[in-house]
């Protein structure tokens, strides 16, 4: 590990005061919820993964578009440093999904069409992550996983509009409730304090990711 | 080169012959700078390249459940040509093969297999012949087709070049020969005997250039 | 146009060699049955039950067979010196997806000609009513199958791992299609009575565009070497 850069900790620590402070709001200012008592707290934490697990993978769109335009090599090592952490937040989704699932519904589980859509994301997410541990030529690793990126990005929202479908045909789709103002500014808050938790870790894997390309292409021409 | 003739490269294995020629067949992609080949640019007109181009590989693009004639008439189609049967039966004539034209390549020999992907070349029109090791496999006979095909090659203005562990006539009646080392490549004089780098059947060691 | 003419040669070479040695047909129609059947036994003998999913074990058939034939879409030129001979060749390389891509899905759809009447009999659903949508279903669910696939099997030729780098880019990819075939087939099976499959053909269709255009567009480079 190299020394860390100035902007490095000043981002670390404004992450982790804003987790703490998001957490705090999230867990002890804001009033439970009428209707599902404190589990809904889960909320805060559940909703800001989500919205950063497509973030993370919309960079990794953007950022294979533009490296299949410009074949340069910093764009790939952004698409990928974003798609390890969006593997995270994806996880996170997840878990926290079933935790809030099973206290409230019952089932660890639904087919519910952001849930089934985030598991399917996590799918092309691993996808992604094997094929670039199967490349070894870095040039190719980098132009096969930016039209896997491309192409998994794409499906996302047929996915989502599939599943959708799938459940309404079925199932009444549950009427979104109005959402008290309390809530939504906590919500705000605390998806700002993982939006800066992404920026950290995202600035931090992409030095990584510099110098482990670095250190490959030195390797070659050792080799 | 200057077109119509032919060059001779030779090297020690792994020197990187097969590489620079399918870098002239545009199957690889330069990872720097750039050649052209008949005024084409390897890096941006790979396809007018590709369209003049007839590559000879040591293993060939062949069709083990095809007829020899059906792979013909498949490499005219790819070459975007309307595939006539008295062009196909006049080139398997030419390389010996057409008593065999309907049977499937899967029961030939290496050698038939090397007589046919010369004939691939043969079927489409084509102004730079790449041939990489042209003699492995072959009987002597079929050595003597190999050099009656370059010399063909020579006389109707085709530039060809080709890669040769092997001495042969086409080797010998080469204008240039080119010495690929480790990635470099240096043309020798005219005046440079080849045949004292070369043996039959045996690598080509790593001469000395005066 | 050129294009065209020699997408034809490869789709002429591919079906010629299949038709001569049948391995892969013959293996697809073999395997295809056999999940259909061990999902019978798995099911249980309640006929009612198996017609309700036969939808779904139709298509989780069809997938499966899908992925064995394409594994074998571009080992056949393994032997031949690879893709690379195809690639020697002047012209758009474009012409090689859509030759791999049309030999997919004739190939894909004449073993679901056999697997699907098979189905019927297994399942004890009567098929004749059906039939057209029933075709519908499949040529569209069979396209999309294979745009991806036929895209995916390029990509993954030369990677390690090949057998399993397959299925795990492709199945998240062909989540659209399979739940667009499998929830019309099974509304077509039970009569459809509100006109709901169409909404499910226009998904797989959407998506068969979608997938085409993005799939020719971008292959050239992932042919690239």
């Amino acid at each position: 590990m190299g020394p860390i850069s100035a902007v490095e900790k000043f981002l670390g620590i404004l992450a982790l005061l804003s987790m703490l402070v998001g957490s705090y709001v999230g867990l002890v200012v804001v009033p439970a919820d009428a209707a599902q008592g404190n589990v809904q707290r889960l909320m805060y934490v559940h909703v800001p993964a989500a919205w950063l697990a497509f973030l993370a993978f919309f960079v990794v769109f953007v950022m294979s578009v533009l490296y299949l335009i410009q074949r340069d090599e910093r764009w790939d090592r952004v698409a990928a440093s974003s798609a390890e952490i969006g593997v995270v937040f994806t996880v996170v989704t997840l878990l926290l999904g079933m935790m809030w699932g099973k206290p409230t519904w019952g089932v660890f589980w639904t087919w519910d069409p952001r849930l089934t859509t985030t598991a399917i994301l996590l799918a092309i997410y691993v996808g992604y992550g094997a094929l670039r541990s199967f490349a070894e030529d870095g040039e190719k690793r980098a132009r096969w996983s930016a039209i896997v990126g491309v192409i998994g990005f794409a499906n996302v929202p047929i996915v989502y509009m599939s599943v959708t479908w799938w459940r309404t045909l079925h199932q009444p789709p549950s009427s979104p409730r109005s959402v008290a103002p309390d809530i939504l500014w906590t919500l705000m808050l605390n998806l700002a304090a993982f939006t800066i938790v992404y920026i950290y870790l995202m600035v931090r894997r992409i030095r990584f990711a510099r110098l482990e390309g670095e250190l490959e292409k030195r390797m070659a021409y050792n080799a | 080169m200057e077109a119509g003739t032919t060059l001779c490269l030779v090297g020690p294995n792994g020197a990187g012959k097969t590489t620079l020629l399918k870098l002239v067949a545009t199957l690889l992609r330069p990872s720097g700078g750039d050649a052209h080949v008949m005024g084409h640019s390897l890096q941006h007109e790979p396809d007018e390249i590709r369209k003049r181009t007839g590559l000879l590989t040591v293993r060939g693009f062949l069709y083990d459940d095809l007829s020899a004639a059906e792979n013909l008439h498949f490499t005219m189609r790819m070459g975007g040509l309307k595939p006539r049967r008295d062009v196909i039966a006049r080139v398997l004539e030419r390389i010996g093969l057409a008593e065999v034209a309907d049977n499937r390549m899967r029961t030939f020999s290496t050698g038939m297999r090397k007589r046919l992907a010369l004939g691939q070349l043969l079927v489409r029109p084509i102004e730079v012949a790449l041939l990489d090791e042209p003699y492995s496999g072959l009987d002597s006979q079929g050595m003597r087709l190999v050099d009656e095909v370059v010399s063909d090659f020579k006389a109707s203005g085709t530039t060809v070049l080709l890669a040769s562990h092997q001495d042969g006539e086409a080797v010998r009646e080469a204008e240039q020969t080119g010495i690929l080392r480790k990635g470099h490549l240096e043309i020798l004089p005219e005046c440079e005997p080849l045949s004292r780098h070369l043996s039959v059947g045996g690598p080509a060691g790593a001469p000395e250039v005066e | 146009m050129s294009l065209l003419y020699r997408a034809w040669a490869i789709v002429w070479k591919d079906l010629l060699i299949e038709a001569r040695t049948k391995q892969s047909f013959n293996a697809m129609v073999f395997f295809a049955a056999l999940v259909l059947f061990i999902f019978s036994f798995a099911l249980g003998p309640d006929t009612e039950l198996l017609q309700q999913v036969a939808g779904g074990l139709l298509w989780v058939g069809i997938a499966f067979t899908g992925l064995l034939s394409l594994s074998r879409t571009y080992q056949n030129e393994e032997t031949s010196g690879g893709l690379e001979g195809l690639r020697a060749y002047p012209g758009d390389p474009r012409a090689i997806y859509l030759g791999k891509l049309l030999g997919n899905i004739v190939l894909l759809l004449l073993v679901e000609a056999v697997l699907i009447p098979a189905a019927g009999i297994l399942f004890q659903a009567n098929l004749w009513p059906h039939a057209l949508g029933l075709a519908a279903v499949s040529v569209l669910g069979t396209i999309g199958f294979s745009l991806v696939g036929t895209f995916y099997s390029a990509l993954t030729v030369n990677l390690r791992a090949r057998e399993v780098m397959l299925p795990l880019l492709l199945f998240p990819a062909l989540v659209p299609v399979l739940l667009g075939a499998v929830n019309a087939t099974t509304l077509i099976l039970e009569g459809d009575l509100m006109g709901e499959a169409v909404v499910w053909l226009r998904v797989l269709g959407a998506f068969d565009i979608i997938f085409f255009v993005i799939c020719i567009w971008i292959f050239p480079i992932a042919l690239e070497e």
